[in-house]
């Protein structure tokens, strides 16, 4: 007999695609608890839509979905949402995912030259440059199909039987970009704000945020790893966009996972929850 | 085990088919789900009405998702009079050029030549809309042949699926513009509603005679009334003025709300359009509601619907 180890996501609601993720996070979560069937530990998975700090309080992980990135930064501002938000990113280290206005807001440093600076201001947690809309307008957004390393089961870190006998050829992933960023440069972590960033014109950057020397103790500054790109078969380019990247718990996507009904992005993060919770409360 | 009780009614399903009836990830790239895809992420968002780049920028500060270009918003049209068209696209552009939300622009019902202008022009969304005087009495502009997304006005389920089916990826509700009078909105939004909570209970039979009766296309209706509720985002428009106007909505099952003349034609704009932002995140936290709503000026004067004269009224152009 076990008992259900109660996990918390929340899907930051302040405006955008938010129940979209939490319609793919409860399609993950079934798919992790058929697979568990075996082990003795069993999740309680609660998806949780956050507006306020104290519901962002009662959360393990948190995704920021897509949205309008200024209209989602206005108005965790106005509502005294933006510190806490830095709080649980950058000092807690809490699993964080942003998709596409997500990815923006959790940029250490974003380009505003091609576009106008709206009141945009950012969370940070992850040391890249973003360019917002990066491949232009409405109409210019399209749907491509990517291969994303991370999602081969022999990559994963926890293997499934049938990945050890034969490698398994990765149904690519339908990646829906809409008006969508980019991240245009990868940063070297830094200590305090990205100050080399800052000193150019039409950069914006994130106020840096020093961990507790108790947790800062768990967690090692790691470098940001580049997750996927975009290969569109351009002539003249030798590697696509960066549209993925990884920065210890800090996950950013510029598409659209959510509006797929693909739920393996999901699942992949999902699990990494499960794994820092683990190890967050030494079970 | 699931926790399941962050399931809205409202919930759009994201492998629904959005009403779109081409083969599901289409070859090509301009595709339906892109053009809802927008839509979705304009969701518990505030559209503004602006009518320069001034406006614009001050909507965009106060947090509006997007805003709608257009030369004289719908209570100056109802004031002056006269046959409203599409902007000008030089000041479509100015606005363009000022902000990094989407813009959308108005054309008349039916002037597809308006729709390749705009689209043109490169407008993120066309609103095909009852504000605008129309151009055409029988026809609807069709509307997926357009890479640009359109958002449609209805006051009933089959006005919406009729719409829907044309190729809109977003529906609003009529509500009757240049008022500041919620009535109609409410009315439109309830009238959906309600059709819908009616659909869902009928069998494939019940419906088939139920799509002739609100002359809407079957498979849509059919998916519809599966899904519980319009299978695309459906906004509020039309005479939302005050933050608890923008909160009804959402209550009543929007998906977001657009606000046309209550925001610029109110005493202090710029707070008003940012505690409608605040209202709509926070539909349903009416201390939120309470607190937003102090203080915030003179609102728009407005026309009491229900003594307006049936011709004066936007609602009933197009069908």
């Amino acid at each position: 007999m076990s008992s259900e180890i109660p996990i918390t996501v929340g899907v930051l609601a302040l405006q955008g695609a938010f129940n979209e993720h939490i319609q793919l996070l409860r399609e993950a979560a079934q798919t992790i608890s058929l697979r568990e069937t075996e082990s003795k530990r069993k999740w309680k998975f609660t998806f949780s839509e956050i507006r306020n700090k104290n519901e962002l309080a009662t959360c393990d992980a948190l995704i920021i979905p897509g949205g309008e990135s200024t209209a989602i930064s206005l108005v965790a501002e106005r509502c005294g949402m933006l510190e806490p938000l830095r709080e649980f990113v950058k000092v807690s280290r809490n699993p964080t995912w942003g998709t596409c206005a997500g990815l923006i807001l959790l940029a250490e440093s974003a380009n505003t030259s091609s576009t106008k600076l709206g009141g945009q201001s950012l969370i940070g947690g992850l040391d890249v440059r973003v360019n917002r809309n990066h491949f232009g307008r409405q109409t210019e957004s399209f749907q491509a199909n990517l291969f994303l390393p991370f999602l081969s089961p022999t990559n994963s870190t926890e293997k499934s039987e049938e990945s050890s006998s034969k490698e398994i050829k990765q149904k690519p992933f339908r990646a829906i970009f809409i008006r969508a960023p980019i991240v245009e440069k990868v940063l070297s972590p830094v200590q305090g704000i990205q100050a080399q960033e800052a000193s150019k014109e039409n950069i914006i950057v994130a106020p840096s945020k020093e961990m507790t020397p108790e947790i800062a103790s768990r967690f090692t500054v790691e470098e940001v790893e580049v997750l996927g790109r975009l290969d569109r078969g351009k002539e003249g380019e030798d590697e696509g966009e960066i549209i993925a990247v990884r920065q210890g718990n800090c996950f950013g996507t510029s598409f659209h996972p959510e509006l797929t009904g693909d739920e393996r992005i999901h699942v992949w993060w999902l699990e990494g929850v499960v794994r820092d919770v683990v190890g967050r409360r030494g079970l | 085990m699931l926790n399941d009780t962050s399931k809205m009614a409202t919930e759009l399903p994201t492998r629904s088919t959005n009403g779109d009836r081409t083969p599901l990830n289409a070859a090509g790239e301009e595709n339906f789900t892109v053009k809802t895809g927008l839509a979705r992420m304009l969701k518990g968002g505030v559209i503004m009405d602006v009518v320069n780049a001034e406006q614009a920028r001050i909507a965009e500060e106060a947090g509006a998702v997007a805003v709608m270009a257009l030369e004289r918003v719908p209570a100056d049209i109802r004031a002056e009079g006269g046959v409203s068209r599409m902007s000008d696209p030089k000041m479509i552009r100015e606005i363009m050029k000022t902000v990094t939300i989407p813009v959308m622009a108005k054309a008349r019902i039916g002037h597809f030549v308006e729709c390749q202008i705009l689209e043109a022009i490169g407008v993120d969304y066309i609103d095909e809309s009852e504000v605008l005087t129309p151009a055409d009495a029988l026809y609807h502009v069709e509307k997926h042949p357009f890479s640009v997304p359109f958002v449609c006005g209805c006051r009933n389920l089959g006005e919406a699926l009729r719409r829907i089916s044309e190729g809109a990826a977003m529906i609003r509700t009529k509500g009757e513009a240049g008022t500041g009078d919620v009535i109609e909105a409410v009315r439109h939004m309830r009238t959906v509603n309600s059709e819908i909570a009616h659909a869902s209970k009928m069998s494939d039979t019940e419906l088939r005679v139920l799509a002739k009766d609100i002359q809407a296309p079957f498979e849509l209706l059919r998916e519809t009334a599966r899904l519980g509720r319009l299978p695309v985002v459906n906004f509020a428009a039309g005479g939302v003025a005050t933050p608890a106007d923008a909160a009804l909505m959402m209550q009543l099952g929007c998906d977001g709300v657009f606000v046309g003349s209550g925001i610029f034609k109110s005493g202090d704009a710029s707070k008003r359009a940012k505690a409608i932002v605040q209202a709509v995140t926070h539909y349903n936290d009416p201390k939120v509601l309470a607190e937003v709503s102090e203080d915030l000026g003179e609102a728009m004067v407005g026309l009491n619907v229900s003594v307006m004269d049936a011709k004066d009224k936007m609602q009933g152009r197009g069908w």
